[in-house]
C-alpha cells in the first residue's frame, strides 16, 4: 500500500490540490455578491494605488485628447453632448409621470421614486477580463455603501454594487451574465427581466410573446425587488423576435449607458432588501 | 531573495496595467491578461514549489475579475500543474516556446473556465461571449508576452532557473 503511494505520490499530490481548488471555488459560489477576507484585503491594498494611477491616466488622455485632437471642437461638443442628455432624460421623465398619472394611481402617497439619497464616484478600474463585466469605484464602506445598492449614471442604469471594501467596490454591470434587472417597457407596460448577454448588451427575459414590444421601445425600471428605484431608464430595444412555437419572445436592449467609457457614476444610498 | 521581490514587482505592475491602465485604450477582447504570462513563467521555472504561487495568481485575478472566488485560481492551478509536468521535456529557455504556450494557456484557461461556468452557476448562455473572444484573447496575450519578453530584466529572469 505505502509503496503504491510513493509510486504515485506526485499525482496524488496533485490530485488533492486540484481537488482541493475545486471545492473552494464551489463552496464561493454561495457567496459570489459578497467579498471574502481575502478579497477585502487584495482590494484595500490595490484601491489607493489604482486610484493614483487612474488619475495619472486621465491626465494622459486629457492631454491628448484636448491638445493633440481640436481643442475648442471638443469643448464645444463635450458640451452639447451633456445638454442634449439632460434634455432627453427630461423627456423621458416627464413622459413617465405622464403615463403614472394617466393610470390614476390610487394611493395617496404618491412617492418620487428617485427620493433615496446618492453619492457620486468615479470609474477606477475595468474588469481585468474580457468575460465578465464589472468595474471599480473609489467609494466604499467608509462612505456608506454596502452590497446590492444600485449604481446610476445620467443616461440610466449601470449596475449593482458587489464586494464592497473600505475605500472602493465593484460594480456588476447590467451587460454581466450573473446581472438580471427588474425591466418594463415604458410604452406598452410589458415586464420582463433584463440579463447581461457580456458584450455591450442585455435581452429581456421572460416577455410573453402576446406582449406588445416594438424595436425602438424605451426600457425602464420595474422597482419589482425593491434594488432599482422604479422608472429609470435602462435601454432602448434593438431586437424582437417570436418563434413560432414557445410562450416567450427574445428581446434584445441596447443599454442607455456607454458602460464601455464611464468615468462616473451615482450611488443610491438605499438599504438593499435581504 | 532579490528574484521572488522582482516577480512580485512585476506581478503588481501587470495587475495594474490589466486593470486600470490599458482598458482606458482597448476595447474587449483586446485587453491581455498579463498574470497568465506569470503562470506560464512560473508553470515552467519554479518545480514544484510553484503550485501555491499559481494559486494565488489564480484568486488575484478572480478578484479584480467576475464574481466568483476560486474560478481562476483553479485554471491557473490547472495550467501550472500541465506545464510543470512537461517542463522537464520541454526548452523553457526558448522566448518562443513562452510565447506560444501562453496562447495555448489562454485557450485552455477561457474553456476551463466556461466549463466551470456551465457546471455550477446558471449562466447558460455565457459560452456566446467567451468562445468568440477566445482566439483573439489567445492572439493579444501571446502578443503581450512577445514584448514582455523582449525587456532584457524579465528575459534574464526567464533564462534563469
Amino acid at each position: 500500500m505505502w509503496e503504491l503511494i510513493k509510486k504515485y505520490k506526485r499525482h496524488i499530490y496533485i490530485g488533492i490540490v486540484l481537488l482541493a481548488a475545486f471545492v473552494f471555488y464551489s463552496l464561493n459560489l454561495k457567496n459570489i455578491e459578497k467579498e471574502t477576507l481575502f478579497e477585502r484585503v487584495v482590494l484595500n491594498i490595490m484601491s489607493p494605488v489604482n486610484r493614483v494611477i487612474s488619475r495619472m491616466n486621465n491626465g494622459v488622455t486629457d492631454i491628448w485628447n484636448d491638445y493633440m485632437a481640436l481643442v475648442e471642437v471638443r469643448k464645444e461638443n463635450k458640451q452639447l453632448r451633456e445638454s442634449v442628455k439632460i434634455l432627453n432624460s427630461r423627456l423621458i421623465e416627464s413622459h413617465e409621470s405622464a403615463i403614472a398619472n394617466e393610470r390614476l394611481k390610487k394611493l395617496l402617497d404618491l412617492k418620487n421614486s428617485l427620493k433615496a439619497p446618492s453619492l457620486a464616484a468615479s470609474v477606477i478600474g475595468e474588469d481585468g477580463s474580457p468575460w465578465f463585466k464589472t468595474i471599480m469605484i473609489n467609494r466604499g464602506e467608509s462612505d456608506g455603501l454596502k452590497e446590492g445598492m444600485p449604481v446610476i449614471a445620467a443616461d440610466g442604469v449601470v449596475g449593482q454594487l458587489v464586494k464592497v471594501v473600505a475605500k472602493s467596490s465593484r460594480v456588476l454591470l447590467i451587460t454581466d451574465h450573473a446581472s438580471s434587472v427588474a425591466g418594463i417597457i415604458q410604452r406598452s407596460r410589458a415586464r420582463g427581466v433584463v440579463k447581461g448577454k457580456g458584450g455591450e448588451s442585455c435581452t429581456l427575459d421572460f416577455s410573453l410573446a402576446v406582449e406588445d414590444v416594438k424595436v425602438g421601445d424605451l426600457v425602464i425600471t420595474s422597482g419589482i425587488g425593491r434594488i432599482f428605484p422604479k422608472g429609470l431608464n435602462i435601454g432602448e430595444v434593438t431586437m424582437v423576435k417570436k418563434g413560432e412555437y414557445g410562450i416567450f419572445q427574445t428581446v434584445d436592449i441596447r443599454p442607455a449607458v456607454n458602460l464601455s467609457r464611464l468615468e462616473e457614476v451615482l450611488v443610491l444610498l438605499q438599504e438593499p432588501t435581504e | 531573495m532579490l528574484k521572488p521581490l522582482k516577480i512580485i514587482i512585476l506581478i503588481i505592475a501587470a495587475l495594474i496595467l490589466q486593470v486600470t491602465i490599458l482598458p482606458a485604450y482597448l476595447s474587449d477582447p483586446f485587453k491581455p491578461n498579463l498574470l497568465i504570462v506569470a503562470v506560464v513563467y512560473i508553470g515552467f521555472k519554479t518545480g514544484d514549489l510553484g503550485a501555491f504561487p499559481a494559486f494565488a495568481l489564480g484568486i488575484l485575478q478572480d478578484c479584480f475579475s467576475g464574481i466568483y472566488l476560486g474560478l481562476n485560481g483553479f485554471s491557473y492551478l490547472c495550467i501550472y500543474f500541465i506545464l510543470n509536468l512537461t517542463a522537464d521535456r520541454l526548452f523553457t529557455d526558448n522566448r518562443y516556446l513562452m510565447v506560444f504556450v501562453v496562447f495555448l494557456a489562454t485557450l485552455f484557461n477561457g474553456v476551463l473556465n466556461l466549463l466551470l461556468l456551465l457546471l455550477f452557476p446558471p449562466i447558460n448562455s455565457i459560452y456566446a461571449t467567451i468562445l468568440p473572444d477566445l482566439l483573439p484573447q489567445g492572439l493579444v496575450n501571446a502578443l503581450f508576452s512577445t514584448l514582455i519578453f523582449s525587456f532584457p530584466a524579465v528575459n534574464a529572469l526567464v533564462e534563469s532557473k
